[in-house]
């Protein structure tokens, strides 16, 4: 194309915290054109979003508006460049009406008060591009989250955008909804409006897009054109990596007996799964974030209400109805958010690593600080943590913490370790030593659940992989049938045209 | 394209919208309803010109200090520092309103005092980050001090024709308490105003739709301090001079009647009329309790009941949906 794109990044790159989480992207959006952004989780989309709306500030390389350079992007000169988002998570206010809502903001003025009347013919003509029928006074509190969703959208175009850029718009949407947007993004693109546009429904994004940039790892690995593609080809360029010597030689300790077996169990936002978790099998739980794989380890822990039709913990009949329960089933749960469940961050290293121990002792007893002392540091030998024990645990690094978070079990020698996503944000040498430490207890005949989002691990590591999607489990993959393409196809509900490919 | 005419399509927006605000508190104005048909068969003196002008002076204060709590509280904040504020309105204006000042002059201190520490406070919370809960507490002292050092012991005075038509036998302060509904129906019909409720729900949603977050709930503190500083003016009228501690009580009770009012206390839910119907509904208990000859201890442990109560039952209605 020789237009100049109307919204664009030149090689942009962005860390946090030292970890790099963009390295020299570029993407152009071109009006009349819906270019399709793809990744997994993690790849970097959001933060490519938020670099284009000046949500974020990029480290190196630059944003361009109609291709001059824009030094210093921010969400009000986005506006203003009638950059419109359409974020994951809804900047809606439940209290508020609907026409309120869309006009947030942006509020026609008269004698500086909300003109209402015209507010309500522009938030009129803005539903009524979505599909919106509800009275405009409805407060958006009162709307299922697949009308919010619509109530977000509609709000981006009254505010007649040049740029719409919608992150997984219709992961909450219903058929008909689905459909409705995807027939105005066809008629926005004809007025020549550009849209940038997320999704993990393959299907969705084949059938709008002509253009593609796909994420892996913060770097971008295709800028093309659509065409000449199918859903296999790009479920390839999102997951195409060597996975290197990253992970240990593998080799079953899987026996066939059971350390956990529920049937019909439901928990938050899981329904009706039949599971067996075998002792010494490393078993996998991947598929896209937030599908309920998180509710399944914490119901299995005792963590939220369960129901379930038959259960055995270890021999024991029944789930465990709480987490003390659990701990004495020998069960052991190792949370993704270090920072914020797995660790007491301002406390030392050693209180964080004997604090399952307090719970076991007898309430009034004298703690023996030398005991302790010596437990820690057989702990901190066994599993290579650096540094001084006394120190806080917010001082040791992302991959150092999430070592103390799985030491304090291992005094208690745990029969099965509930891992929620251990190696995230973890740098790639612990995640080797982590990656030994998980073949190693099954080896010694425990079972671990390892649940992560990251695709390799699972494919490497697992004697069998669960995928999970929209609250059950869509497919459990053995060792043999294991690759980044079937997890991510089952993940995405792509296995079917896979299958006829 | 449309038929209808503008002036109509406006009522056909703004009308059912506050309409729509009545849902959430229908109930409490039922309960208020019955506690007031209650007061009245016991005290028909409600009826007549003087007790409807008492009992409506007995609780405007309250009803100033429960808008100035609610204000806070929509956009997720809160003051522990009213009751000082109202301190410190009753003896400005009872130090400066027999004097050279005058009744304007003093009333334009009070007011200027009451926006001025209402700004303060909010920049400092707004702009510092800091938690509202502790920098109004260490506000509570500064004011509270400031008003002992203004008036050391009961004092001052205030011209007795302004206490006779604030707190005689007239209506003003019914009058004035629906002008100042009024007003704040209009301020909410302000890009800024209706901003409190975006603000306080979701802040970082409201930021990105381009609302000036930080300016609605810095002018939100400076409401407030302006209402708690008027409260201060009326009750010195009441009384007719000024006392360091008399607002003391109205921290807690302001707080109370938001909460009665459904007002919750994580930004962005609850009414204004609610907040209103709360403080009425708290001054009817006050009322009703000391007419019925409860000592002041068996009011305090009444009224926290009934408040911990009327958290409770929508907080258990939620659970059961």
């Amino acid at each position: 194309m020789t237009t100049a794109p109307l919204l664009a990044a030149r090689g942009v790159s962005k860390s946090f915290f030292g970890n790099p989480v963009l390295r020299d992207v570029s993407i152009a959006l071109q009006p009349g054109r819906v270019h399709a952004l793809l990744g997994e989780n993690g790849a970097g989309k959001s933060t490519l979003i938020n670099l284009l709306s000046g949500a974020l500030r990029p480290d190196g390389g630059a944003i361009e508006v109609e291709g001059r350079a824009v030094s210093r992007m921010t969400p009000a000169l986005a506006r203003q460049a009638g950059i419109a988002v359409v974020q994951q998570e809804l900047s809606l206010t439940a209290s508020l009406s609907i026409a309120e809502n869309i006009g947030l903001g942006a509020y026609p003025r008269r004698l500086g008060l909300i003109d209402y009347t015209a507010l309500a013919a522009r938030a009129r003509a803005a539903c009524e591009l979505v599909g919106l029928h509800e009275p405009l006074s409805t407060p958006v509190g009162h709307l299922s989250l697949g009308r919010r969703q619509m109530v977000e959208i509609a709000k981006a175009l009254y505010r007649k955008p040049r740029v719409l850029i919608l992150d997984e718009p219709t992961s909450s949407l219903s058929a008909t909804e689905t459909k409705i947007l995807t027939d105005l993004l066809e008629r926005l693109r004809g007025e020549g409006i550009a849209i940038l546009y997320i999704s993990h429904r393959l299907n969705e994004v084949m059938a709008l897009c002509q253009h593609v940039t796909v994420l892996k790892d913060g770097i971008c690995t295709a800028d093309r054109s659509l065409a000449g593609t199918d859903a296999a080809g790009l479920v390839r360029l999102m997951v195409g990596r060597d996975p290197g010597d990253l992970f240990p030689q593998w080799q079953t300790s899987k026996s066939p007996a059971d350390a956990i077996s529920v049937r019909n169990f439901s928990a938050g936002l899981m329904r009706d799964v039949d599971l067996d978790v075998r002792t010494g099998e490393v078993l996998g739980i991947g598929g896209l974030v937030g599908q309920g794989q998180e509710d399944l380890l914490l119901g299995l822990y005792g963590a939220i209400p369960a129901r379930t039709a038959s259960a055995s913990v270890n021999g024991v009949p029944g789930l465990p109805g709480g987490v003390p329960k659990a701990n004495a089933l020998g069960l052991a749960y190792v949370p993704a958010d270090r920072k914020r469940e797995g660790l007491h961050l301002i406390h030392p290293i050693i209180t964080n690593m004997m604090l399952p121990a307090f719970a076991r002792l007898p309430a009034l007893k004298l703690r023996s600080r030398r005991a302790e002392r010596e437990t820690a540091r057989g702990l901190a030998a066994q599993l290579g943590i650096k540094g001084d024990l006394a120190r806080a645990a917010q001082a040791l690094s992302g991959g150092n913490q999430q070592k103390v978070a799985l030491a304090k079990w291992m005094p208690h020698d745990p029969l099965v370790l509930l891992l929620n996503d251990p190696t995230r944000g973890v740098d790639v040498e612990t995640k080797r030593e982590i990656y030994l430490m998980l073949r190693a207890f099954a080896a010694a005949g425990k079972a671990v659940v390892l649940l992560s989002s990251d695709t390799p691990e699972l494919v490497h590591l697992c004697d069998r992989v669960a995928v999970v999607r929209e609250g059950r489990i869509v497919a459990t993959l053995e060792r043999g049938a294991l690759s980044e393409e079937t997890i991510v196809s089952a993940a995405m509900g792509a296995e079917d045209r896979k299958v006829a490919a | 394209m449309s038929t209808v005419s503008p002036a109509k399509s406006a009522g056909a927006l703004y009308w059912p919208v506050q309409m729509r605000r009545n849902i959430g508190v229908r109930s409490l104005f039922i309960v208020v309803l019955a506690f007031l048909v209650a007061y009245g068969v016991l005290f028909p003196g409600l009826f007549s010109a003087s007790g409807f002008a008492k009992f409506t002076q007995s609780w405007f204060p309250l009803a100033l200090v429960a808008m100035a709590q609610a204000i806070l509280m929509l956009t997720g904040g809160i003051s522990l520092a009213i009751g000082a504020t109202v301190s410190l309105g009753a003896v400005i204006a009872a130090t400066t309103m027999a004097g050279p000042l005058g009744v304007a002059g003093g009333a334009a201190a009070v007011a200027l005092t009451g926006l001025g520490i209402g700004t303060a406070t909010g920049f400092i919370v707004v702009r510092l980050r800091l938690p509202a809960i502790v920098v109004t507490l260490a506000g509570s002292f500064i004011i509270g001090g400031a008003a002992l050092l203004v008036l050391p012991r009961p004092g001052g005075a205030i011209p007795a024709w302004l206490s006779d038509l604030l707190a005689g036998n007239t209506p003003a302060a019914f009058v004035l308490l629906v002008a100042i509904v009024l007003l704040w129906k209009l301020y909410l019909a302000t890009p800024l105003g209706l901003s409190l409720y975006a603000a306080g729900e979701n802040p970082v949603g409201a930021y990105r739709s381009g609302v000036p977050v930080d300016a609605a709930r810095v002018a939100a503190y400076a409401i407030s301090g302006l209402l708690s500083t008027g409260a201060g003016l009326f009750v010195a009228a009441q009384t007719g001079s000024g006392d360091p501690v008399i607002g003391t009580a109205f921290t807690l009770n302001s707080i109370a009647a938001a909460v009665l009012g459904g007002i919750g206390f994580l930004g962005g839910q609850g009414t204004m009329r609610g907040a209103l119907a709360g403080s009425l509904l708290l001054s009817l208990m006050i009322s009703v309790m000391f007419f019925l000859g409860f000592t002041p201890v068996a009011q305090y442990v009444a009224q926290g009941l009934i408040i911990i109560g009327a958290v409770a039952i929508p907080q258990f209605r939620k659970v059961q949906q």
